[in-house]
């Protein structure tokens, strides 16, 4: 994302809330927060329930985004926006938020306007999704799908947005139209989704997946032989295990001698706490109940210290190679929508 | 894909069957489109390629930093070991891998192990320049309160501390300074070995000099087994204990888990360094003042009558040659500690009348001067607290602006410091070299107001200004009071090992090739302090000169060090 783009999709965001902007300079941009923005955006989780407990008014925050910071003038606070901006993230995520199902229907002029008669046209149920699939091995790629799925007559259209955003589209159904049936449930319509992204996949190029595994079996083999090894030649002399244990009891006793931790503080907010709140939750129930506590001075124990076996190191580092390279699949939604059309999409890419 | 598991996540199922059934609420059309353009921008299209920079705007890596990363990403798989030499930006590496992996979704839980002096450097770092939200770790909860956590790696190791890290499975650990993994039998060792890690970066600028054991341990700690088992490790590619042998099959086996650019690979350009000695005349005063300490000294440090340690002697040997008030500290303590009759009181307070008659300083004079002659920014060093205090006043009643700088300041204070020299002051006055992290590139003029006596701390000093990012050719100017030890010291070691000319971190292979920073000191303690005469003096640093000259001349045959790093 250049800046310019930058700038048009905070613009956007914006708007969609009618968030009141106080200054709009070519560098920079001022706004005044509206609630659902702030509480997305604004880092404030502990003013937000204090104002909605107390039922006091609130101080919309004020911002002001840099999008050449270089070019501000002078007294002007001002954070820098860009693609990889903390903030950029968060507006990410509030668009996702709030923009994850819809419901539109197409807008056309009534195909059969004859004055009198009053001939209503129907619009047909398409379910829209849209999907990330990530194929992730140590590296990762992700495949952006876009699904129409025909809920009147079952079938599957590729790059369904591209033609959507080509329609006038309106949350209303128009006067004279009716929607037809949906003759699949929505169930049938993942069902069919499924079939056709494992049908897609299996068209893609495979040689990172088999590139993966090979580099796990290799990673496995020489491991399995370290290990063979080590096994057979270090049958550790009793001495030598003493000896080992010896100079940790003594690193134990130093580190006897530091001071013990210090006590745990109350934390910030997190996701689940929000999720908590929004529930009806006490503040102070949440920090009891998921504090971390810590560890009382009698149970902790430098002495407990025990080196893992050489099979649970074994083990630990399979499991390790494991999870670095074995090659596997995520499929999410993105969002998805209900969309009544008079248009029909052409069949789309074929795959 | 055949064989390849697919998770199809269904947890949107319900709510979006449930607005159907109630037919809403919905949301609006605008947002849903946001929504996508925001997952277009951020979706990795590439398996290869480099995202990270993308998201940061404002950082410029140099062409072998992003190399690296992508060597590591690619070749290395998230396991390597980082041990480019000093001053090549290792952070910098460490920083785009962890960015990278973090943008593709496939790093989130980070732990970073550092020495305990550099936790917040590395905290500061990786907000500033990655964007990436690290903290440094203070309170037991915050193992897993945060995703990114710096800590000191023997915190970490004590309980409570090594049961929740022992516990939690992380996507990457990074250690730096990781040469002090080199022994396997240590605690911080084992410990580092029983934390779980997908990924895992071991930066060290010094892996090379180790011993071959230590190397071999390094690489068991990434990737246990890769150089097989110590006994075949053994047989196949050691001779001795610093001497390898099958080169180039070693060297390709730990080119897979290491990445060690240099200086000389080209490609990054360092500026020059211009070295001048000023010679300085010390006034009849001064002279005897010099001659009365340096004949103390020595016939204390010979007879041992006064009980004096050796250090204090040493110390205030060197002290006579940065300053009158650094050495009348001294002078006035030793005064202070012999009982009330001792006979030498009162030829330290002949000494100390030497110095009531001095009205000159000969060495700021010149300093002063120099200040002018420049008219830019300057960084003065000297050893000695003492000295830094009287320069400030002197510089201050010839219209200079300066601020000190210690290492007892608090990193805030250095910050602030910094920042003063960089917008305010002409003139940094420093007893340290400021230690890392403290960026004064901005300055290209330094000053060595004494010598220090470990060719070391010399470099350290000059490293605070010629390193990555300085664009301009860098002046050394080193101040010789004439017919004393410095000028011994500077005329016979510093020039005739061509110390200041040394490429930045050509040192430390020699210092360390040679075992010489420790020994090379005492020697020199020795030779100044036993020497009958300046004659005698001249000549035994002469021949030392040679011998190093000679050592650094001749190439060690096949040494590890050849086969790691070509």
């Amino acid at each position: 994302m250049q800046q310019e783009q930058v700038r048009q999709f905070v613009e956007r965001y914006l708007a969609s809330f009618s968030a009141h902007i106080v200054e709009s300079h070519p560098d920079y941009l001022t706004v005044k927060l509206p609630v659902e923005i702030d509480k997305d955006i604004g880092n404030r989780p502990f003013y937000w329930s204090w104002v909605e407990k107390m039922n006091l008014a609130y101080q919309p925050l004020v911002l002001t985004f840099a999008f050449h910071p270089d070019r501000m003038p002078d007294g002007l606070r001002a954070e820098y926006i860009h693609l990889g901006a903390g903030r950029m993230q968060q507006i990410f995520a509030s668009t996702k938020k709030h923009g994850q199902f819809v419901c539109m229907y197409e807008q056309t002029k009534s195909v059969w306007p004859s004055s009198g008669t009053r001939r209503s046209t129907p619009l047909v149920p398409w379910l829209g999704l849209n999907l990330k699939i990530s194929l992730l091995c140590d590296k990762k790629r992700d495949i952006l799908m876009y699904l129409g799925i025909n809920l009147h007559e079952p079938r599957i259209v590729h790059d369904f947005t591209s033609f959507l955003f080509r329609l006038p589209l309106s949350p209303a159904i128009p006067d004279y139209f009716y929607t037809l049936d949906r003759r699949i449930t929505l169930s049938q319509a993942v069902h069919m989704t499924q079939q056709e992204v494992s049908r897609v996949l299996d068209l893609e190029d495979q040689s990172w997946a088999s590139e993966a595994r090979s580099r796990l079996d290799e990673e496995l083999a020489i491991l399995q032989a370290y290990y063979d090894e080590l096994a057979l030649r270090e049958q550790p002399a009793e001495e030598e295990i003493e000896k080992e244990e010896n100079e940790i009891k003594e690193t134990v006793e130093a580190m006897e001698q530091v001071e013990a931790a210090p006590p745990v503080e109350e934390q910030d907010g997190t996701a689940s706490f929000d999720e908590y709140r929004s529930s009806g939750g006490r503040i102070l129930d949440f920090l009891r109940a998921n504090g971390i506590p810590m560890t009382p001075r009698e149970e902790i124990n430098q002495q407990e210290w025990k080196k893992s076996t050489p099979q649970e190191e074994r083990q630990r580092r399979m499991d390790e190679l494991t999870w670095q390279y074995e090659p596997r699949i995520d499929v999410n939604l993105i969002n998805a929508g209900l969309f009544y059309l008079h248009s029909t999409p052409g069949l789309g890419r074929i795959l | 894909m055949p064989n390849v598991p697919v998770s199809f996540d269904t947890h949107w199922i319900n709510p979006l069957t449930e607005r159907m059934h109630e037919d809403g609420p919905w949301d609006k059309w605008e947002l849903f489109k946001l929504a996508l353009e925001a997952e277009e921008a951020m979706a990795v299209r590439d398996f290869d390629q480099l995202q990270c920079l993308k998201y940061l705007p404002q950082l410029t890596p140099y062409p072998h930093q992003m190399e690296t990363a992508e060597r590591v990403l690619n070749d290395m798989r998230g396991r390597a070991i980082l041990a480019d030499e000093v001053g090549l930006g290792k952070t910098i590496e460490a920083g785009l891998i962890m960015k990278e992996y973090m943008v593709r979704g496939l790093a989130k839980k980070i732990l970073i192990l550092v020495p305990a002096s550099l936790v917040i450097q590395w905290t500061k770092e990786l907000n500033q320049k990655f964007g990436i939200p690290a903290v440094a770790q203070k309170k037991e909860y915050m193992w897993r309160q945060h995703d990114v956590v710096v800590a000191s790696i023997d915190t970490a190791k004590r309980d409570p501390h090594r049961r929740h890290v022992t516990d939690i499975e992380y996507d990457m650990l990074i250690i730096d300074e990781a040469h002090k993994l080199k022994n396997k039998r240590t605690r911080n060792y084992q410990f580092v070995k029983e934390v779980r890690k997908k990924y895992c970066l071991l930066l060290t600028a010094t892996p090379i000099q180790n011993e071959m054991d230590e190397l071999y341990n390094l690489i068991n700690l990434l990737k246990p087994g890769h150089l097989g088992h110590t006994s075949s490790f053994a047989s196949n590619y050691v001779e001795g204990k610093r001497q390898a042998k099958n080169n180039d099959a070693l060297r390709t086996e730990i080119e897979k888990v290491m990445i060690r650019n240099k200086r000389s690979d080209g490609g990054i350009h360092f500026t020059s360094r211009r070295v001048q000695s000023i010679p300085i005349s010390l006034t009849a005063e001064e002279m005897d003042l010099y001659a009365g300490v340096t004949r103390f000294v020595r016939d204390q440090y010979r007879s041992g009558a006064g009980g004096f340690n050796s250090l204090a002697l040493i110390t205030l040997q060197r002290e006579v040659c940065s300053s009158k008030e650094a050495s009348f500290m001294t002078l006035y303590n030793m005064h202070q500690r012999l009982s009330e009759d001792s006979p030498l009181r009162q030829e330290i307070m002949e000494l100390v009348e030497l110095i009531k008659r001095i009205d000159t300083h000969s060495k700021a004079a010149k300093t002063v001067e120099l200040i002018q002659q420049i008219n830019d920014k300057v960084i003065i060093f000297t050893e000695y607290r003492a000295t830094q205090n009287y320069l400030q006043k002197y510089l201050h009643d010839h219209g200079i602006t300066s601020v000190p700088f210690r290492g007892g300041f608090k990193r805030s204070k250095k910050d602030w410091m910094t920042d003063l020299f960089q917008n305010r002051a002409q003139v940094l006055i420093a007893t340290e070299a400021g230690g890392e992290g403290i960026n004064l590139q901005f300055c290209n003029q330094v000053i060595n107001y004494d010598m220090p006596w470990n060719p070391m701390r010399v470099e350290q000093r000059i490293g605070r200004v010629h390193r990555l990012g300085q664009k301009r050719d860098v002046h050394i100017y080193n101040l010789s009071t004439v017919g004393t030890i410095e000028e011994h010291i500077l005329n016979l070691l510093y020039e005739k090992i061509d110390l200041f000319e040394m490429v930045i971190g050509e040192l430390d292979d020699i210092v360390e090739r040679l075992s010489l920073s420790q020994s090379l000191e005492e020697s020199l303690v020795q030779i100044i302090m036993d020497s009958r005469s300046s004659g005698e003096m001249a000549l035994k640093l002469d021949n030392m000169g040679q011998a190093i000259r000679a050592i650094r001349q001749t190439k060690p045959s096949p040494s590890l060090a050849e086969a790691a790093d070509q």
